[in-house]
């Protein structure tokens, strides 16, 4: 498609017609937005998307269960613990498996672990873009001893795969268990240190405070979801409102702020860092001992050293790898709350092992159109925080 | 409200327009026919009980492989921020004339979602301000998750039979 066929080159307006992205780095990956300008302020802007498109809920569908898991790391790719855990809670409630105590406190520090990573990700890249360059320095360090504890307990640093259907992968380890230990002590005095840069900042607070704003009810409207949504005074999380792996046992609290405008939405996410590393906290001290996932060995692979001395083992081994899982016919979705906001899968099962529709609700999609709304009526300078606060990951968004 | 009481109450409130109802797993589902759509949004909308505030999702599925009438089926997941309960809407949507009202004008949530629906199974939702490709190119031909779309194609790089060439392009079947 050529440049006159999108009207950029139209002269008949007083308005010009600005295109940003998709290569811009600040559009975090290929998002394109093309601005109506009047002078320096904003009067449209026009998403496009589908740059980063690579047809996995197609490649699912043809895929066994097990085999989506992986495909789901790619698809938010700076929190996959919680796109593993929202796929396999949606075929566990299919198949109607109970996960052990001890997988559930593993998923749990896993998924928290995961929130922090990815908002130190997008503290680091948002003050950049707005300008702070040290924040970003400072958000990798910390960011690096996470994924260092990721490659300890699953062997990758990014694309994890930890959570499995029926449980995790395999047991924690004492130098990951230890590596968290540290990390947790560790980092309450770091989260000080970013706010000490920024929150009294004053270049800071002129760049953010009643940039961006929406409010309840266009948050709501707009199907926003997560600290996005949280930072306009709806206090709404997954994590409390519908638990799922036993959130109910930790207590937390859900931060929420009413402006709705850039500076809550950094507010929002500092104080849930702190929050994450409360849980990690307490699901570590009341980690319980005992399977780390599910012994019904129709859904997890027998352990190892059973398959020389038992028939039923070795059977149920080879049933599992070289048929996969059988899921009963029925559609479920069950949400969770990642980083960005509110993840699940919509399968629909035909009775196979292999699912007849995988559908990702997908936080980072359901936000652009309320995004691009926002910038209306802001300047030109104020697109780049806007789309940074709103911390759109486009593995997601396009899926 | 639990899911049998939503159930309950979509049931009492709009008798005609509901198909039929189910609670798989204790999730509130809904069956509806695309016409009385708009009449049954509003009503799960602006009920007090009831107030689905929060469009989630709304998700295409075709049912081509299990022969099911209708075809194809859009799902709306609704949820209450107020009294934190969700429920499902089903729309059979029919292989001839595959168009559903929009639901935009309650939620705007609903605009993403609704054009990927056409981009993706070939949807019209009537109503909407864009019905144009969103993630696939503007000249893209076909939809892509379509259960007749083909997973991958291979495609000949050579060959003496030239005129026969496009024929010997074949769907792959998937390996599982």
């Amino acid at each position: 498609m050529s440049v006159t066929d999108q009207g950029l080159l139209q002269r008949d307006k007083d308005t010009m017609t600005l295109n940003m992205g998709p290569q811009h780095p600040s559009t975090h990956g290929v998002f394109r937005v093309i601005l109506e300008m009047d002078g320096e302020v904003v009067k449209t802007a026009e998403p496009e998307i589908g740059y980063l498109h690579t047809g996995i809920e197609k490649t699912s569908e043809n895929k066994r269960y097990v085999h989506v898991i992986p495909m789901t790391d790619r698809l938010d790719y700076l929190n996959p613990p919680g796109n593993n855990l929202a796929f396999c809670l949606s075929t566990e409630k299919l198949l109607g498996v109970n996960i052990p105590d001890r997988a559930n406190a593993l998923r749990v520090i896993m998924c928290e672990l995961s929130r922090i990573a990815s908002h130190l990700v997008w503290l680091g890249t948002h003050a950049l873009d707005i300008g702070a360059m040290t924040v970003f320095l400072y958000c990798w360090r910390e960011r690096e001893m996470i994924l260092d504890l990721n490659e300890e307990i699953s062997g990758v640093r990014m694309m994890t795969s930890y959570i499995r259907v029926g449980g995790v992968a395999k047991d924690a380890t004492r130098p990951w268990l230890d590596g968290i230990r540290d990390f947790i002590e560790y980092f309450p005095a770091k989260v000080d240190e970013y706010e000490r840069l920024l929150t009294k900042n004053p270049i800071w607070l002129d760049r953010t405070e009643g940039v961006g704003t929406f409010t309840r009810e266009e948050a709501i409207n707009w199907s926003l979801s997560g600290p996005a949504l949280r930072a306009s005074g709806v206090n709404w999380d997954i994590r409390k409102s519908q638990p799922y792996s036993g959130y109910e046992n930790y207590d937390f609290d859900i931060p929420v702020y009413s402006n709705g405008d850039i500076f809550d939405r950094y507010r929002v996410r500092v104080e849930e860092m702190r929050q994450s590393r409360s849980i990690i906290k307490q699901a570590l001290e009341s980690l319980p001992d005992g399977p780390y996932k599910d012994p019904d060995n129709k859904v997890s692979l027998p352990p190892r050293e059973t398959l020389h001395t038992s028939m039923e083992a070795l059977i149920h081994h080879f049933k599992l790898v070289s048929e996969g899982i059988t899921v009963p016919v029925g559609e479920t979705y069950v949400p969770i709350e990642g980083a960005r906001g509110e993840v699940g899968f919509y399968i629909v099962s035909d009775g196979t092992n292999v699912p007849a529709r995988v559908k990702l609700r997908a936080p980072s999609f359901m936000a652009i159109p309320g995004m691009c709304k926002m910038m209306e009526g802001c300047y030109i300078a104020d697109v780049v925080g806007i789309i940074g606060s709103i911390d759109i990951v486009m593995g997601e968004v396009d899926r | 409200m639990t899911g049998e009481e939503i159930v309950e109450k979509v049931k009492a409130g709009l008798a005609d327009s509901i198909q039929e109802t189910s609670l798989p797993q204790g999730d509130a589902v809904v069956f509806v026919a695309p016409d009385s759509l708009p009449a049954v949004a509003e009503f799960l909308k602006n009920d007090p009980e009831l107030k689905f505030d929060y469009l989630s999702d709304i998700r295409g599925v075709d049912y081509l492989l299990e022969e099911r009438e209708p075809r194809f089926e859009a799902v709306y997941q609704l949820y209450s921020i107020d009294h934190q309960h969700s429920v499902r809407v089903r729309v059979g949507i029919d292989e001839d004339n595959p168009t559903v009202p929009t639901v935009s004008n309650l939620w705007k949530g609903a605009l993403y979602p609704e054009q990927e629906l056409f981009d993706m199974f070939g949807i019209n939702v009537e109503g909407h301000p864009k019905m144009e490709r969103l993630i696939m190119p503007k000249d893209w031909e076909g939809f892509p998750l379509r259960k007749d779309y083909p997973l991958t194609t291979e495609t000949v790089a050579f060959s003496h039979n030239r005129d026969f060439k496009s024929e010997l392009v074949k769907s792959k079947p998937p390996t599982r």
